[in-house]
């Protein structure tokens, strides 16, 4: 690259108290650039990302911009100087309680050459111009933004960094909570930003994404630059650098031990979607089965029915061959059958929790007396079991849970679901920022010590799936589409399977295989 | 051994040493400060509203409020001596009745935070008026003393019971106030149950998360029917106390009950850096607002800048707590 830089980053450290969360960081963003930055949870890029958008003010090192050095004290330079950010916390980036239309025009809605009478119509116009920068013109304008889906709010503020002409647009995990669908929208807006000599900065634990996307990748590694790779570059060479002289070892499909003999979870008819067919489905003992599709194909539906959470429409349940019907989620936990749900900090973590009490908190009983009183000490036990076994980087069994990374915080949750016998684990989106390391342990560990219980592992992430799963099931609008045993995966089949439209299902001929199921 | 560090330690032990220095303050300027008699004098000025701290404290950890803990122990105040007085009932029978009522308001206010969804301060709020307004029903906005003409003309003959009053104004071996022993029964069961037991675990769990809560199988609703609940039992419970103290039925004896109680419970946040509610705190804020009073009345301070230093107290232990602690979340 014989461009000049648009932005440098030199010498950049910070720390937070003990913690050396960068050191001597530099990068240069080139313009017409995607620069991909990569690194397990931990590892400083939101740091790094955080810094070049203003939002730490107390940082070492310099920031050049046009050949300039700059001192960056908050979001508004950062964004004076053309840097836009998209934040990875999606509802931190729109305002929940405003219309899309509000929101997409927030920039010229809140400027104060603003006429003092609020002009909602001139809003809206401005709002329609931007959504047609991504494509949005099917959102309604005029909806508040709490009734859309999670996905159309992240397209919104991504649109909205787009539309004030960034020089450096940075993303951070854009796709984390949206279809292959949207995101192949946002790519082939990416690209072609790009081209016209905008500088991306692309943050995605996704690393196909990346092979695909970026024209450079910068590694960070405890805070420091671990490498740069140029195209053409691989997963390999990526996750190589990442985690440096650990080798990843995916999950072998040889050594299936499901037992075929022993039906652990029968679904006979079962509709948990209004109007969608019947599903039928077994799952036998020690069976690691994945469950992929988009967002929105119905798999949460299914996790929310099996755990008790909302009842079926229809069909019936079965566990060890006994009619399966929880009044809720208490009834479906003493049935044994367990969730690790997505969302770590709003859905599992307890923050104020040591990881102690955040192993136990499902399983009180079993360290109560007859007085309801805990015994500490066969809590710390067990915990401690279960943080050895799951390799949970902590001081001990009593730190804070908030005192460890995301990957560690993860391993904390999954470990409180098996640390008794299960008759079925439910993963909603275990791998959601989590770093390759903590999720090829996460992954080890499940499928080591499966024993006779069944774990049904969703992920929308087609890998995230295959690594882990004896079998693969995919589903694609409330329904199922496809069926893949370990070691005959044709991973073009499942992108097809899980990319197809609602017509192509629906086709007569196809609907009859799919009511019979595959099973 | 880690490193000491000035800010950890403040953090921890910044309220207590405070505490303890006002203490040695009061104590010199003011020698009459330290006697027996004026020291039970103060726990016996907070046993009231540090009764009540105590139940709101099981509020608070699930991230609630409740408003109406003053207006049930007023409401206590009356229906005791309404029961008694006018009724003619025993103290024993009157006891539980108001106790029943306590539950009562309870499970109302539970139920309308849960199924009714009314938000808990509005919930609460409407609560604490409509509680505030029954008290004065039974006896037509009157006061009950023994001789009061209640409503219909007739002379209320009936009187509260001994072993009522001794709940109040009762002394064991002649020094120890009764109401402050059971105050510090209160404490040590509460903070057996939030600490100790798995209720307590339910409870923290339930503030910190309730999501999460949900999905470990947690019946949410009934724990926050159950906090509120215990609120306000352990609110009528400091009104029997309180009409125990006084003897009679007074109309509005609300008064700053409710400030004290969530200040103290509040103040307890500073406590040990706790920054959550927890009952050992509560008691600590308790008696640190009683021996502030105490001690500055016998330093000859009016008594108009009592709420106002109450105040500034509470604010600068929350600002202490959340504003120190907080940069090291």
């Amino acid at each position: 690259m014989n461009k000049e830089p648009i932005v440098e980053v030199k010498n950049i450290g910070m720390s937070f108290g003990a913690t050396r969360a960068l050191d001597d960081v530099d990068f240069n963003f080139y313009p017409g650039e995607l620069l991909a930055l990569v690194g397990a949870n931990g590892a400083g890029k939101s740091t790094l990302i955080k810094i070049i958008c203003g939002y730490h003010s107390g940082y070492e090192g310099q920031i050049i911009i046009d050949n300039k050095e700059v001192d960056l004290n908050s979001p508004k330079e950062a964004y004076d100087y053309g840097i836009q950010t998209v934040h990875q916390i999606i509802n931190q980036g729109v305002i929940q309680t405003m219309t899309v239309a509000e929101n997409l025009a927030l920039e010229e809605m809140l400027s104060p050459d603003q006429p003092i009478l609020y002009n909602y119509p001139a809003i809206r116009k401005r709002a329609l111009e931007i959504a047609s920068l991504m494509d949005l013109d099917y959102l309604d304008m005029d909806a508040p933004v709490f009734s859309i889906p999670q996905s159309d709010r992240q397209m919104i503020s991504i649109a909205r960094a787009l539309a004030s002409n960034p020089k450096l647009l940075i993303l951070d995990e854009p796709t984390s909570s949206i279809s292959e669908k949207e995101a192949e929208r946002l790519f082939s807006t990416l690209l072609k930003l790009r081209d016209s000599g905008v500088s991306i900065v692309y943050v995605s634990h996704r690393l196909h994404e990346i092979t695909r996307l970026a024209d450079r990748v910068g590694v960070l590694r405890d805070g420091k630059v671990a490498g740069e790779l140029v195209v053409p570059f691989s997963v390999q060479n990526i996750v190589h650098a990442m985690v440096g002289d650990i080798e990843q070892e995916p999950v072998k499909k040889e050594d299936v031990k499901v037992n075929k003999n022993v039906v652990k979870l029968e679904l006979k008819d079962l509709v948990v979607q209004e109007g969608k067919p019947g599903l039928n489905l077994k799952i036998y003992e020690g069976e690691v089965l994945g469950l992929t599709g988009l967002i929105g194909a119905g798999k949460s539906e299914l996790a929310a029915v099996l755990f008790g959470d909302v009842k079926p429409i229809s069909g019936e349940m079965y566990i060890n061959g006994e009619l399966y019907e929880p009044e809720n989620i208490g009834a479906a936990i003493k049935k044994g059958i367990f969730m690790v749900p997505e969302d770590r900090n709003n859905n599992a973590v307890f923050p104020d929790f040591s990881i102690r009490q955040n192993i136990n908190m499902p399983f009180l009983d079993m360290f109560t007396n007859k007085a309801f009183v805990l015994n500490t000490r066969k809590e710390r036990k067990e915990a401690k079991r279960m943080v050895k076994a799951m390799t949970v980087k902590c001081e001990s069994e009593d730190s804070p849970i908030l005192s460890l990374s995301g990957g560690n915080q993860q391993k904390v949750i999954v470990a409180r679901w098996l640390m008794t016998q299960s008759n079925l684990v439910i993963l909603d989106e275990p791998f959601q920022g989590v770093d390759v390391k903590s999720r090829s342990e996460i992954g080890q560990y499940l499928r080591k010590n499966i024993g006779k219980s069944t774990a049904l592992v969703i992920a929308t992430d087609l890998d995230e799936v295959i690594d882990i799963s004896d079998r693969v099931i995919v589903f694609n609008h409330g329904v199922m589409v496809g069926e893949q045993e370990a070691g005959e995966i044709d991973k073009e089949k499942l992108i097809h399977l899980t990319s197809q439209t609602l017509e192509e299902i629906l086709e007569p001929g196809l609907v009859g295989n799919v009511t019979k199921g595959v099973v | 051994m880690k490193k000491f560090n000035i800010t950890d330690f403040s953090i921890k032990w910044g309220f207590l040493i405070v505490m303890g220095v006002l203490f040695t303050m009061f104590s010199i300027l003011e020698p009459a400060f330290i006697s027996a008699g004026n020291l039970f004098n103060i726990l016996l000025s907070v046993c009231i509203f540090g009764t009540m701290a105590l139940g709101e404290t099981f509020v608070l950890i699930t991230d609630g409020m409740d408003l109406s803990i003053g207006s049930t122990a007023a409401l206590s105040v009356m229906i005791s001596a309404y029961l008694m007085v006018v009724l003619e009932l025993g103290g024993l029978i009157t006891i539980f009745i108001v106790l029943g009522i306590g539950i009562a308001v309870g499970l109302l206010i539970g139920f309308l935070i849960v199924k009714v969804k009314i938000p808990d301060l509005l919930a609460t709020l409407g609560m604490m008026f409509l509680v505030q307004g029954l008290q004065y029903i039974p006896s037509g906005g009157l006061s009950i003393g023994r001789g009061a003409v209640i409503k219909n003309g007739r002379e209320a003959m009936g009187h509260f019971s001994e072993g009522f009053k001794y709940l109040g104004q009762g002394r064991i071996l002649k020094v120890i106030p009764v109401p402050v022993l059971i105050m510090l029964g209160v404490a040590i069961i509460v903070y057996i149950i939030l600490s100790k037991t798995k209720f307590g675990r339910i409870f923290y769990a339930i503030g910190g998360n309730p999501e999460a809560a949900r999905l470990v199988g947690v019946n949410v609703n009934k724990y926050k029917v159950i906090a509120y609940a215990s609120s306000s039992f352990i609110a009528s419970l400091a009104g029997i106390l309180l009409a125990a103290r006084v003897g009679r039925g007074d109309v509005g004896s609300q008064g700053t009950l409710l400030m004290d109680a969530i200040g103290a419970a509040l103040i307890g946040f500073a406590v040990l850096g706790a920054r959550k509610p927890n009952p050992f705190g509560t008691i600590v804020g308790a008696i640190f607002i009683g021996m502030l009073m105490n001690g500055l009345t016998m330093l000859s301070m009016q008594y108009f800048w009592q709420d106002f230093i109450k105040g500034s107290v509470l604010v600068a232990a929350l600002a202490f707590t959340f504003g120190i602690s907080k940069k090291h979340g």
